[in-house]
């Protein structure tokens, strides 16, 4: 993205964690939204066969996290490793049969969630330890002070399209638009944890369900309308909120496909252009990012600083 | 017909009985993490004041709109030191069951409850102001669970009732179909204002006989809400988690005030969802009278 940030004020951190298991209770099962009850997996573990640029619903699955989802032990130390890891941070497995992979985190689910090429992702499961290269936590964009950035790579933002635009808004290219009547669980909380679920994506569910968000992949960068997220969540009419679709398939009513925040500011602030292209698969694929262990960090040639 | 109209018929059986079981609760203490500070919707740090706990000098009637709080509810809040037992307190303690107070300079008085709180769960109850001056966090506080699985002779096969005393159902602007309305009628409530979904707040996707539904209603609002009002919120079906349906409604009584954070605001106990042909709202925004202290003898 053409703009001018603060990228090399930032500072880096070096995060632990974990693959963490799937978690269940003895009552197994959920419900959906016409009171079926469920038992699907999703969360937690390491989920196979979904990546950046694949479809975000249409599977037999309950917040479907594609990858790895990482927390760590320490309650206060997990917080620390969500709050500050942010989208197209690297992430590299630190024990196991997988040591050495390399990949990308795509989002917050409570969980961090890391994308990695499925052969790596293959020999990963609960347990294994991962490392953070957490950095973007208080990037800003000098020529736009409105738009509030959050839990976003600056190397990630040098890679996207658009940028600051001759009239002044922020050019961004999204892949799908979402109204105001989507937002779903996750409304109220900080834009620094989880993420925001969408309704109206139950694919094969009723009609009056359906809010034309079923065609949404992992790793979309979508366009939230009337969504002011610079100090939480909420409702707030002529703002808007950039964010990137991190996890997926949701069954439980009220949930679904979520997007991690990117940008928030008044709507005025932007220029939205509608790109099907516009995915973290096109610029951070995992496939390109496998790395022998000991081999050069594939992170290191990422731009700090897009000018 | 839609997958929600066939599940419809699901919603819950008619013939059987509710049941009443003795819960306690506590009277709970605010609580803070390390920091003071809570940041509003404006990116301003405050100190939050009435979130949760005994909250004096506010009650039904009284304005969502009226004190520099957070989510204040216009009494006590009660809670458990076990999760899982609280959790049950939130889910089976229903609007307008009877509470007494069972340890303190308080003991022997009476209250009801006028809603609930979701996230670890809390139970709002009335008392008499003067007993509400007399109670301190830690008291011990029985409630008189009932009214989950409650259904009406009636009531619309498709609506869905919830979190409401049986006995406190007729006191309410909840006009119940009756023979001569034939098959099909609707059910028809009184309600101060009906606000769109995408007003819905904290609480969507979480399961309504346990939460509150905040509404992203910053002061001063679209116009006067207070404390016990009901409140429509169209497109929302608050049967099984609280979603997104077009075409329904769910109606809840407003017990707690406004917030400054975002995504909060004042909050709804659902006590009514279906699909909006079977429950018909009426709002009245000047004349609405919804759950009022006099209703449920807390002056």
């Amino acid at each position: 993205m053409n703009v001018t940030t603060n990228a090399a004020r930032l500072v880096r951190q070096v995060l632990a964690g974990e693959v963490w298991p799937a978690l269940a209770d003895r009552h197994a099962y959920r419900v959906g939204p016409d009171g079926q009850p469920f038992l699907l997996p999703g969360m937690g573990g390491v989920t196979l066969g979904v990546h950046c640029g694949d479809p975000a619903t249409g599977y037999a699955s309950d917040h479907l996290e594609p990858g790895a989802s990482v927390r760590h032990r320490d309650s206060g130390a997990n917080m620390a490793l969500q709050f500050l890891t942010c989208v197209g941070n690297e992430v590299r497995v630190a024990s196991g049969p997988a040591a050495g992979a390399v990949g990308h985190v795509i989002g917050q689910h409570a969980y961090v969630l890391a994308d990695f090429a499925e052969a790596a992702a293959a020999d990963l499961t609960a347990g294994d330890a991962v490392t953070v290269l957490a950095l973007g936590q208080g990037l800003a964009l000098a020529e736009h002070p409105a738009v509030v950035v959050k839990n976003l790579d600056p190397g990630l933002l040098a890679r996207m399209p658009g940028g600051s635009r001759p009239d002044g808004r922020l050019e961004v290219h999204v892949a799908a638009r979402v109204p105001a009547e989507a937002i779903g669980a996750g409304a109220g909380m900080v834009s620094e944890y989880a993420n925001t679920d969408l309704m109206g994506a139950y694919q094969g569910l009723g009609e009056d369900l359906s809010l034309g968000l079923e065609g949404l992949r992992i790793g979309d960068v979508v366009a939230l309308a009337d969504a002011d997220h610079r100090y939480g969540r909420g409702y707030r009419a002529g703002y808007l909120t950039i964010g990137v679709i991190s996890t997926g398939q949701c069954m439980l009513f009220g949930h679904g496909p979520g997007p991690s925040t990117l940008l928030s500011g008044p709507a005025e602030a932007f220029c939205l252009v509608d790109d099907p292209d516009a995915n973290l698969a096109s610029w951070l694929h995992p496939q390109a990012a496998v790395a022998e262990p000991g081999g050069e960090r594939p992170g290191a040639a990422i731009p700090g600083r897009a000018r | 017909m839609t997958a929600g109209q066939r599940a419809a018929g699901r919603s819950g059986p008619s013939a059987l009985r509710p049941v009443a079981v003795n819960l306690l609760g506590v009277v709970e203490q605010p609580a803070f993490g390390d920091s003071p500070y809570r940041v509003d919707r404006d990116g301003r740090p405050y100190v939050p004041v009435g979130d949760g706990g005994i909250v004096l000098g506010l009650q039904l009637g009284d304005s969502v709109y009226g004190l520099a709080g957070d989510h204040a509810a216009p009494g006590a809040c009660l809670v458990h030191p076990d999760p899982a037992s609280r959790h049950a307190l939130a889910s089976y303690a229903c609007i307008g069951n009877p509470v007494r107070v069972r340890t303190g300079a308080a003991v022997g008085a009476a209250g009801v409850v006028l809603g609930q709180r979701g996230e670890a769960g809390r139970v709002i109850v009335g008392l008499g102001q003067s007993d509400l001056g007399r109670i301190r966090p830690g008291d011990e506080v029985a409630v008189r669970a009932c009214g989950q699985g409650f259904r009406p002779p009636g009531l619309p096969a498709d609506v869905q009732i919830m979190n409401l005393d049986p006995a406190l159902l007729d006191r309410l602007p909840v006009q119940l179909p009756d023979e001569a309305d034939g098959a099909g009628a609707p059910v028809t409530v009184g309600v101060r204002m009906s606000v769109p979904s995408r007003l819905a707040g904290n609480g969507i996707g979480r399961p309504a006989v346990a939460w509150d539904l905040d509404l992203q209603l910053a002061p001063p609002g679209p116009g006067e809400l207070l404390l016990g009002d009901l409140v429509a919120v169209a497109d929302i079906d608050a049967r099984y988690n609280v979603g997104y349906r077009r075409g329904w409604v769910t109606v809840g009584v407003v017990g707690h005030g406004a917030s400054p954070l975002p995504g909060h605001g004042p909050g709804i106990t659902p006590i009514l969802t279906g699909p909006a042909a079977a429950l018909r709202v009426a709002a009245d925004p000047a004349g609405h009278v919804g759950l009022t202290g006099a209703m449920v003898q807390l002056q």
